[in-house]
């Protein structure tokens, strides 16, 4: 929800975890004078507190906090994933529900339609690609990673882009079961996005490991990484995979 | 049971130990000609690769795993004459794992053998450190066990801590210390076959001096063997391989242990046969478990160090009531000199000057503050449900220590060792998988769940088969490692609620409220007070089982008596700190070592040590990296492990 409050040019006084925030999401910047409270699950209500909120963001997730946020502000929970669902339109509800709230009604139905026509500019780029699945991955380490499915928003975003995912397989909390590589195998005709952030000996090992080199995907060249995206991130996230993914595969010969 | 004796020592063993094996190749065939077409051939060039590079491999590393697992363990059982001995109980694990933690922090670019030297280092310093600290009483098993028991604490806490600090970052490092076998190539293969043929050669150095150990001390020293330098010798070998298949392959749970423990139990009785017998048992094991994973699992899902857990430990409960073992006077700790009520009294003191400076004290985006008048109102709603909640679980974790340390005659015994507080975590585990988010009464209800199950299964286990004090330990020890493996095969699967149980291991009290703290005070309470009436049974059965048999005590009933006590002390105050606070170890220790060594005074001063000692870690847990906070549990460890460091240096 912080960055759907910067995108809707609100900035909020404190935010959690932004040290990793910058690392792992990259975009929005987060601006100098917003307070780091700590992690998610372990925050610093002292922090918070002396931020003096108007208003709490936070998710279903932290239900069991929220007793306990509600002494020092309103909270405002909103729900994008769920176990069951791609999280894409509960996100523009949630957008549209921040809105209304912060008074912004407009700045979110802006935001909502600026992502859908990027959407709508991108499925034409990436047209021939249209019947090759995307197998989207985050690795770990040279030897796992862990697969997007559909309850992920770089899946529902990748659909959206009119591409369709490889991975049919049970997933935990839209993402990930650990996956070891020699999955690839089953799966010859993906084309593989690594969406960061991945440790750097796990990206050398898709080059310099037989095992990896053997993988029709490495193989074949058809694989891309992309920089750090928020995997749990609301709109902005989406038009930030996106962006990045019509970038890399537009510019990619494969198709 | 004597006939059960005869069989042992005859054929069955090696009928059934062949028939694992078979089992376990058998499971190996069925996934190696899954890629090979007609005529031996694989099927294409990509299941070419897979056999060479993947499958392969994967056999490889689990049997030589196995065997460096099981023959570690051997030698450092022979090495502590402690039927508890383990990579795991002497750090070398935890080690590995914060090793691997502080280079992904500190140089997350570098990769390839800077990862597997650093776990490698890391495992290497934490027994180093161990045997540092135990040097001065001759490497004593009890002291190594002791001061294994605080490192690992320590450095699991911290590694707890860098993940948790780092949002999901150390995703390599959940896999890896769920000891995951998937290869892509014979680099661990090899590694690991080479530290074996290294501890082969070692094991085969040391089988005879280590026979002559087992003999039992003052015979060997009579005989002029350097009982020190056998002790390290053997230590050093098993810490090499132990920490050869950490930096390789991750953390295998319960094969060091399982392997030598079912080795004697088949028969083994000399040293060189169960140093022989361990490493194959090993190689069985972890190969059967790895083949089973591979066949029923999906993915990497469950990786195979969990696993053999769920394998081991089941076995390890099943044969305990046939296990040999000696029921030996426990190690005992010099009390000081014999004082009185007013000691208590300091001790409550002391615990109340630490409550207020909890609630007094912060830390702000301006530094360090004393609150007063409005600040200090507006604060404390979430000051004083921490603070008492920490309170209460420092007191009935201390209380449990003191219940079970005296139960069981035996320094080791901690509210831990129990596995119920583990037990909790299964529960909210389940909990928080099933249900996603959950509610602060769910979580509780879950754990407390878990709870009671891993209570009646240590009770159904001391009863049914009259477990004395050893067994009780080794128990505990197999339903903790049980639980633990299960929250992280969660953990590993990378879920949203693998973040809530990181949490809960490393004993996070952000989540407490005023509803929270009361019940836990009321528990507290209501719990220490039973203990009370009881106080004869905890001053009689230290003295051992002839004794208090001798003064007419139901032992039987006073052990289940005593047991439900620890255990519901223990389960309700894992909820509030986590599993691996060292406070029921330590507050138990002070007491005894300040002199409080009559029953009521024991617990009187434990359950004030503990309160205060909790209160000051929870203090400091959330303002030393202010606005990111450290865990109750992780603090509490670090200032438990620091006393008993000193304690152990000061004798």
């Amino acid at each position: 929800m912080l960055e759907t409050a910067l995108a809707l040019g609100v900035t909020p006084v404190a935010g959690a975890e932004l040290r990793l925030f910058a690392k792992a999401a990259v975009e929005p910047a987060i601006p100098a004078g917003v307070a780091d409270i700590g992690l998610r699950g372990g925050l610093s209500y002292e922090a918070l507190y002396a931020a003096k909120p108007d208003l709490i963001l936070s998710s279903p997730w932290y239900a069991a906090r929220e007793a306990i946020l509600a002494r020092i502000a309103p909270v405002a929970s909103y729900s994008i994933y769920e176990p069951g669902r791609p999280p894409y339109v509960p996100a523009e509800a949630a957008t549209r529900a921040l809105g209304e709230r912060l008074g912004r009604r407009a700045e979110a139905d802006a935001l909502i339609a600026a992502a859908a026509s990027e959407f709508e500019a991108g499925r034409a780029r990436l047209a021939r690609f249209a019947t090759r699945p995307l197998l989207i991955i985050n690795l770990g380490d040279p030897r796992h990673f862990r697969a997007f499915g559909d309850e992920s928003m770089f899946v529902d975003a990748a659909k959206r882009l009119g591409l369709s995912s490889a991975w049919v397989a049970r997933t935990a909390f839209g993402a990930f079961p650990t996956v070891g590589v020699e999955a690839l195998a089953g799966m010859p005709d993906a084309f593989v996005v690594n969406v960061g952030p991945s440790p750097r000996d796990a990206l050398d090992a898709l080059g310099s490991s037989p095992l990896w080199r053997a993988m029709p995907q490495i193989a074949n060249g058809r694989i891309v990484a992309l920089d750090p995206v928020n995997a749990y991130g609301g709109i902005p996230a989406a038009r930030r995979f996106a962006r990045l993914l019509v970038e890399a595969l537009s510019a990619h010969a494969e198709g | 049971m004597p006939k059960a004796d005869g069989a042992r020592s005859g054929v069955l063993p090696w009928v059934v130990w062949t028939a694992l094996g078979a089992l376990a190749a058998a499971l190996a065939i069925g996934l190696v000609s899954a890629r090979l077409g007609a005529g031996f051939e694989p099927a294409s060039a990509l299941d070419r690769a897979l056999l060479l590079y993947g499958v392969g491999p994967r056999i490889a590393t689990a049997i030589l795993a196995g065997a460096a697992l099981g023959l570690a363990g051997a030698l450092m059982q022979a090495a502590l004459d402690n039927p508890l001995a383990e990579p795991a109980t002497l750090g070398v694990s935890a080690g590995a794992q914060l090793g691997l933690g502080l280079l992904a922090i500190a140089a997350p670019d570098i990769g390839g053998f800077a990862r597997e030297g650093a776990a490698f280092l890391g495992g290497t310093a934490a027994v180093a450190l161990v045997i540092a600290l135990s040097w001065r009483r001759g490497l004593d098993p009890v002291t190594v066990v002791l001061c294994g028991m605080i490192v690992a604490t320590i450095a699991s806490g911290l590694s707890a801590a860098l993940i948790l600090a780092n949002g999901d970052y150390l995703f390599a490092l959940l896999i890896w210390g769920g000891g995951s076998l998937v290869q892509q190539g014979w680099g661990p293969a090899w590694a690991i076959g080479a530290a074996l043929i290294a501890g082969s050669i070692g094991a085969a150095l040391l089988a005879r001096a280590l026979g002559v150990l087992s003999a039992g001390e003052p015979g060997a020293r009579s005989l002029g063997a350097p009982v020190a330098a056998i002790r390290t010798a053997a230590l050093g070998v098993g810490v090499l391989l132990a920490t050869t298949v950490a930096a390789e392959v991750g953390l295998i749970a319960f094969v060091g242990l399982a392997a030598p423990t079912l080795a004697r139990l088949s028969g083994a009785r000399s040293t060189r046969h169960v140093l022989l017998a361990a490493p194959a048992t090993g190689a069985i094991l972890l190969w059967l478990t790895d083949g089973a994973v591979q066949q029923f699992g999906t993915g990497d899902a469950l990786p195979t160090g969990a696993a053999t857990a769920f394998l081991g430990a089941p076995l390890l409960l099943w044969m305990l009531p046939r296990l040999r073992m000696a029921d030996r006077p426990g190690a005992s700790v010099r009390p000081g000199p014999r004082s009185s009520a007013r000691l208590v009294a300091l001790c409550a003191a002391l615990a109340l000057l630490v409550f207020a400076a909890a609630l007094a004290l912060g830390r702000g985006p301006d530094g360090w503050s004393i609150a007063t008048g409005g600040d200090f109102l507006a604060l404390l709603p979430f000051r004083l449900p921490r603070a008492v909640a920490a309170a209460a679980a420092g007191a009935m974790l201390a209380a449990a220590g003191v219940v079970l340390q005296r139960l069981t005659a035996n320094p080791l015994a901690s509210p831990e060792v129990l596995g119920v507080g583990a037990g909790a975590g299964v529960g909210l585990a389940v909990v928080l998988v099933t249900a996603g988010a959950a509610s602060a009464t769910l979580e509780l209800a879950g754990a407390a769940c878990g709870a009671m199950a891993a209570l009646l299964l240590m009770l159904a286990l001391a009863t049914r088969s009259r477990l004395g004090p050893e067994r009780l330990l080794l128990a505990g020890a197999a339903i903790s490692a049980l639980c633990l493996a299960a929250v992280n095969a969660v953990i590993a699967g990378g879920s949203a609620g693998a973040f809530a149980l990181l949490g809960w291991i490393s004993g996070s009290t952000s989540a407490v409220g005023p509803s929270e703290a009361i019940a836990g005070c009321l528990a507290a309470v209501v719990l220490i007070a039973a203990l009370a009436p009881l106080r004869r049974w905890l001053d009689v059965l230290p003295l051992g089982e002839a004794v208090a048999r001798g003064v007419g005590l139901e032992l039987t009933a006073a052990r289940a008596a005593l047991t439900v006590i620890a255990a519901l002390l223990t389960a309700v105050a894992s909820l509030i700190a986590g599993p691996l606070s060292f406070v029921g170890l330590v507050a138990p220790h002070m007491a005894y070592a300040a002199g409080l060594t009559r029953p009521a005074l024991h617990l009187a001063g434990a359950v004030a040590l503990g309160a205060g000692l909790m209160v000051a870690a929870d203090l400091l847990g959330r303002t030393v990296i202010y606005p990111y906070q450290l865990p109750l549990g992780l603090f509490a460890s670090l200032i438990g492990g620091g006393y008993l460091v000193l304690a152990l240096r000061a004798r």
